[in-house]
């Protein structure tokens, strides 16, 4: 399913999607466990909210400062009382009475000085839109709370006709809303390509076909569920889960701006690989990242975890001001906050008060202040810094501090370092003086090895403490009135012991309370996201008002709820997800709801999602045989052509490529720098990382089809995975274009493809067998030589075998380029 | 009369009242309202051909543009904008006023006036005066549309790009040619819609997100075409695969491909197999279009370009040729022009004449040769730096040899051409010692609008939806200055 121009796509009601289902005649909103049908009257969340959002509360919001019409604070539109105000004997909205309300009045005027919006701010509303309107106010204008502000209650599910399809109550929601439109699910997948879609989904990483026939052979009837708990201990698991969060984290290997320099946060992204790895329940998860320093005998890990916020940039252009930069950071890190843990959108707000929900300036400085009191402050240094250990370094220094040791134990005096200047401590016998040359030398050796790093969130005390004021228009010299540390009113408080300060530690905690109404929402909506392609909400990194309705409300509370209540187990509602019938569907689509539901929104088949930008370097080397399994350390480079720049003020942006299989890294582990990122990984849409990144795009471009048909880096996956057709399969040309085609597809393959693809290998062998010299290139650069094993199965002909290892490697390139590799099945 | 009513009308006299005194032409507000009636928005790009021609919101005066960005900001007191008085006054403290409160990036104290040490000549019928360091530009003067009197808000250079190019000093958001190929798509769908040329080897301050797409979709990106190794990356065969093993390698890929969608249904697949085909089709053109060895010797030296290598000659060559082929967007930047005099080549002496002769020799052919074959009309031009330079001498240089100026970020000069911009036009003015704008000041989202509206956009209604909000390249600010254009 392609979403990749959804917002392109959608018109300026963000809604339509929702108008388009409602052409049908059984549209109901789902809210707090009961099913209601759409009746006469419009409801206020699926009909009017979205009318008023987009179309007056620019000007008649939240936002004091702008407001327009009205009496003396202005006219406000998103609250029942604002509305029905008393203007002096009349008042925009009457209740009960939509030809007395002024609204009404203006929306429909034809006088363009009095039509409501003014023409300058956009069209007059649609004859639709005015309907609704006028129903709603005549049926008695009830606001409802923004849903996602509302708390999350466990619904009850909901009946359905076809009881014998739901696996599990995800398939009760999903199957009521199909029964509803009159829709029927698609039949399961067949086994072999649920294999594929499970392990691209939980891992990142195809699943062999040796392994996929196992599962398909497996007749016990949690053969699904025994393979989601293999993949979910998967070692792949947790790079594959952490590549999401790195672009929250927004996690790279540089400090950005003109030069953008290394920075070294490796351990940060490890603690990220790890943390998936074992499962951490989220809201530990949450509160190791945003105050793993503040807890109580912090380890060394919950200090690694503070990282996430170091990612900000820095700016160490030559004139620069650091504090200018440090408050840019600190802005930063309240909005990604805000976004990854609660879709909320609140850097408008920096400026001014929010122009569509409540959220106001001072409530925006009021989360900067709990951020304002770290100890960084835009240094080149990158300080502070936290030493982690790392066994390579460890290695280098061991020999030299045995050897020390040594030489202390044997004559004690030498644990006295010599003096400065001098050349033994005074009244040490100068026979020993050859021995301490040699432990100086030692200690030198030692303070010359340099640790690895990594830099962290530490809080300011007493005296030091920053006082935060507000940033008039978000100029960070422009100040305003002291603000105190505060989480918006719109939302429950924090519950703070007597005296306790609402710092990291206390928001961290009060962002995974159950109270919270839009951590679990959130975070369950961007699992879904992964696994089907779209989010049950849409638009994944806007919650509020102006984000999209939730397709199945019911069922993001749910799952919400289960969350919270299973302990914050992400895995466990991946399990849930990944094991109903709702995702086993084929994500084969009739003509027919193609036509009906081209986002796949009902999800009356299976998703079919195109992989991103890590996952099909990985697919490709995974297939070709070169992917290493090595996890963690420092950020490597594999192959990139030379640009033959320099960063401004900065080093060249070319690498020496690393050797050995440094070269054949999981993506996640490619030096990410944000003034150039990995070309291959931007044109796949993969962002630079310079800001928190909650949803990729997924585009379809030339240019991304001459990274997969050019790039070296796809040429050697192409060698390597023709290296293995003719390897692994019997000597036919069909079997081995089959073996290929099983190795990228994990599918059979189908006749004709065989015969399509023996037929390109006969072409380019002929081309091949008049060509020695374009043979071995195609065959060997850049993997390098053909090993012997490989000469014997043409009988050494190394002619015939060079030919025919170019031929297969044009068919790799091609298998390594279809449509149905890039997408998930 | 109901209030709201009365409120609304006064409010509206107001605003024409207002919009015709700040000088808004009869033409321009006939289109405003043509906009209006004819519900213009933003264009809604396909799906499957996202760079597909669309039509702007109202008639433009340029159909493509072309960004010459000078990395670091040339010295506008030694080229553009000439200061008699900062000359005569040169070497005396600042007056105080001038530098109260203010911070620069190198400079504290006080520092000394720095009048310029360039020769004048005022040109053509405009009279514009420029400087002897780009004696190239005085032939082409009455052609160019100088603004002196633009401002911005930044003065470090990454952030100060980043306005210009993104209407934000943070990163994040799209640039203005991933903007103007969203709104008008391509003309030619077998190059890229938007290219970018960088020549003296340093990237742009900003690094790739001063021409990237934010958070538009990828496709809007500038794609870098180079001068060394593959003009576009990938654009070759891998060794040993001829343009010919290409076509049947994808002819498999087309007929698998076909199978799949003939499978399964999606669209996606369709969609799939003609990007491979425009990709194929790139293979062809790029290396074609970036081929200057094509152009006769007399262009060659008009620009001073030489084949096989790298300048801003040869990228200025190249702008032409891809505007001509349609490339929608060409943006141009030229690192080296950061003169704080930390070294000869940074010095406003020998320095800044050894520099403009590498810029102001092809800028001036460029606009000729763009004009000869009937695309200047059609094509806007633009010039400029990410900021301007101070009218005394930078603080860590004040006792060397070598003259340079620090970042000033309260006036600079920027010039246009061609699309729709007043020929010979020089535009408002500084203070007599180049410290403030003194008439028509012109800030970066002014510009932007401007540079908008010439392409034929509202700047307030070329809009993405992202993060519940509907973004544009000027934020919330930015007028159209009309007095510029034709």
């Amino acid at each position: 399913m392609v979403h990749s121009f959804a917002n392109l796509q959608r018109n300026k009601h963000c809604l339509r999607w929702w108008y388009l289902i409602a052409a049908s005649v059984s549209l109901c909103w789902i809210a707090h466990g009961q099913v209601v049908k759409a009746a006469d009257a419009p409801s206020f969340t699926r009909d009017i909210k979205g009318i008023l959002s987009n179309r007056c509360i620019r000007c008649h919001g939240p936002d004091a400062e702008d407001r327009h019409g009205g009496g003396e604070h202005g006219l406000r539109l998103d609250t029942f009382a604002g509305a029905t105000e008393d203007l002096g004997g009349y008042a925009a909205i009457v209740p009960g009475d939509a030809e007395a309300s002024e609204l009404v009045i203006r929306i429909t005027d034809t006088d363009a000085d009095l039509v409501m919006p003014p023409p300058e701010a956009g069209d007059p509303l649609s004859p639709h839109e005015v309907d609704l309107l006028r129903r709603w106010i005549t049926a008695g204008a009830e606001y409802e709370p923004h849903w996602a502000y509302v708390p999350i209650s466990r619904p009850n599910l909901p009946a359905v006709v076809q009881e014998d399809w739901p696996r599990n109550p995800i398939d009760q929601f999903i199957l009521a809303r199909l029964e509803d439109e009159g829709l029927q699910p698609s039949p399961e997948a067949d086994r072999v390509t649920l294999a594929r879609r499970l392990a691209l989904d939980l891992t990142g990483l195809p699943i062999s076909p040796e392994a996929a026939d196992a599962f398909v052979a497996d007749a016990a009837p949690n053969a699904v569920e025994r393979l989601v708990d293999r993949l979910l201990t998967h070692p792949g698991y947790g790079e594959h889960m952490a590549r999401g969060w790195l672009d929250l984290a927004r996690y790279a290997d540089s400090a950005g701006y003109a030069d953008d320099p290394p920075r070294t946060i490796w351990a940060y992204r490890d603690w990220v690989i790890r943390a998936f790895d074992t499962n951490m329940p989220f809201d530990a998860f949450t509160i190791k990242q945003l105050a793993g320093d503040l807890l109580s005998e912090a380890s060394l890990d919950d200090k690694i975890a503070t990282a996430f916020h170091r990612n900000t940039l820095t700016n160490n252009e030559g004139g620069t001001i650091d504090e200018e930069f440090r408050t840019v950071a600190v802005v930063d890190r309240v909005s990604t906050t805000l976004s990854t843990w609660m879709g909320t959108t609140m850097a408008c707000a920096q400026c001014h008060d929010h122009k569509y929900d409540p959220l106001t300036q001072k409530e925006f400085f009021g989360i900067y202040a709990i951020f304002n009191n770290t100890a960084d402050a835009d240094r080149r240094d990158e300080s502070p810094l936290l030493t982690v250990p790392w066994e390579p370094v460890e290695a280098k220094r061991r020999p030299l501090e045995k050897q020390l040791a040594e030489i202390i134990e044997a004559v004690p005096e030498m644990q006295r370092a010599t003096p400065k200047q001098q050349l033994q401590p005074a009244g040490e016998p100068p026979e020993l003086r050859p021995l301490r040359e040699h432990a100086d030398r030692l200690r030198k050796r030692l303070a010359g090895i340099k640790p690895v790093t990594v830099p962290v969130m530490s809080e300011l005390r007493g005296a030091k403490r920053r006082i935060t004021k507000l940033q008039y228009r978000g100029n960070w010299q422009d100040l305003g009135p002291v603000v105190e540390e505060t989480t918006p009113a719109v939302f429950p408080q924090p519950v703070l012991a007597d005296g306790q300060r609402l710092d990291r530690l206390a928001l961290a905690r009060w962002l995974v309370s159950p109270a919270n109404p839009l951590t679990a929402r959130v975070v369950v909506n961007r699992l879904w996201e992964r696994l089907f392609g779209i989010g049950i909400v849409s638009t994944s990194e806007e919650f509020g008002s102006q984000g999209e309705l939730p397709s199945h409300p019911a069922l993001l509370d749910w799952l919400a709820s289960e969350l919270i209540a299973n302990g914050w187990d992400i895995q466990a509602i991946q399990r849930l997800i990944v094991t109903s019938a709702t995702y086993r569907q084929s994500s084969k689509p009739t003509a027919d709801l193609l036509a009906r539901d081209p986002e796949n929104r009902l999800l009356a088949c299976g998703p079919r999602v195109r992989l991103s930008a890590e996952v099909i370097r990985d697919q490709a080397l995974a297939a070709a045989g070169l992917l290493s399994g090595k996890k963690g350390g420092p950020s490597v480079h594999p192959p990139q052509p030379d640009l033959g720049l320099k960063a401004a003020f900065g080093q060249g942006i070319d690498w020496k490529t690393s050797t050995g299989e440094d070269r054949y890294r999981r993506a996640i582990y490619t030096t990410w720098r944000r003034s150039n990122p990995y070309p291959a990984m931007a044109t796949f849409d993969a962002p630079n990382r310079e800001v928190c990144t909650i949803r990729r795009p997924r585009t379809n471009t030339p240019l991304q089809a001459l990274v997969t048909l050019n790039d070296p880096a796809f040429i050697e996956a192409a060698q390597g995975l023709a290296r293995r057709m003719v390897r692994e399969a019997g000597p036919t040309a069909s079997q081995r274009a089959g073996r290929g085609l099983r190795l990228v597809l994990t599918r059979h393959p189908r006749p004709e493809e065989l015969t399509r693809l023996v037929q390109l290998y006969e072409e380019s062998i002929a081309e091949f067998m008049a060509d020695a010299k374009a043979a071995k290139a195609m065959a060997t650069d850049p993997l390098g030589p053909l090993p012997d094993d490989l000469l014997n199965h043409y009988g050494g002909d190394v002619t015939q075998a060079t030919a025919a290892l170019a031929a297969w490697t044009v068919v790799g390139n091609v298998l390594l380029n279809l449509d149905e590799t890039f997408m998930c099945p | 009369m109901n209030p709201l009513v009365e409120q609304k009308l006064i409010a509206t006299r107001r605003h024409l009242l207002g919009s015709m005194a700040g000088g808004i032409g009869a033409v321009a507000l006939a289109d405003l309202l043509a906009g209006d009636t004819a519900g213009a928005t933003t264009p809604v790009p396909s799906l499957a051909d996202p760079l597909a021609m669309r039509p702007p919101q109202f008639a433009p005066r340029a159909k493509r543009m072309i960004v010459i960005h000078l990395t670091g900001s040339p010295p506008n007191l030694d080229l553009y904008d000439h200061k008699p008085e900062l000359l005569r006054r040169d070497g005396e403290d600042c007056p105080a006023e001038t530098i109260a409160g203010k911070k620069f990036a190198f400079t504290s104290g006080t520092p000394k006036l720095l009048g310029t040490r360039r020769q004048w000549k005022r040109c053509g019928e405009s009279g514009m005066e420029l400087s002897d360091a780009i004696p190239h530009l005085h032939r082409v003067a009455d052609k160019l549309c100088l603004v002196r009197s633009v401002h911005t808000d930044q003065f470090n250079h990454a952030p100060a790009e980043l306005l210009v190019y993104t209407g934000s000093p943070r990163a994040g958001r799209p640039s203005l040619g991933s903007w103007v190929t969203y709104g008008l798509g391509s003309e030619n769908a077998n190059l890229p819609g938007f290219v970018v040329l960088i020549s003296s080897g340093v990237q742009p301050n900003g690094g790739t997100s001063s021409f990237g797409s934010g958070f538009l979709p990828s496709v809007y990106q500038g794609v870098q075409c180079r001068s060394k190794g593959d003009p576009v990356l990938f654009v070759s065969n891998p060794p040993g695969m001829d343009r010919q093993l290409r076509r049947k390698s994808l002819d498999a890929l087309n007929d698998l491909n076909q199978l799949q969608a003939q499978e399964l249904g999606n669209p996606e697949t369709v969609t799939r197999i003609a990007q491979y085909e425009l990709a194929y089709r790139m293979q062809a053109s790029v290396p074609e279009v970036m081929d200057i060895s094509r152009e006769s010797k007399q262009t060659l030296e008009a620009y001073g370009a030489t084949p096989g290598g790298s300048s801003l000659a040869n990228n200025c060559l190249l702008a032409r040729r891809l505007v001509e082929e349609g490339v929608r967007f060409v943006h141009l930047f030229d690192w080296g022009w950061d003169f704080h005099g930390t070294s000869p080549d940074t010095g406003i002496g020998d320095g800044l004449v050894q520099k403009g002769a590498t810029f102001d020799r092809p800028a001036a052919a460029l606009i000729e040769d763009l004009e000869q074959r009937g695309l200047l009309e059609d094509t806007l031009v633009l010039c400029t730096g990410e900021f301007g330079r101070t009218p005394f001498r930078e603080g860590r240089t004040s006792k060397s040899k070598i003259l340079g100026r620090d970042h000033y970020p309260d006036c600079y000069s920027v010039w246009m051409a061609g699309g729709g911009v007043k020929p010979g036009l020089i535009y408002g003015a500084t203070d007599e010692l180049g410290f403030k704008v003194a008439e028509n000041p012109v800030h970066i989202h002014d510009l932007q609008a401007t540079l908008l509206h010439l392409l034929g956009f509202d700047h307030t209604k070329l809009t993405y939806r992202f993060q519940g909000r509907d973004f544009r390249l000027t934020d919330v600010h930015g007028d159209v200055v009309h007095d510029l254009l034709t």
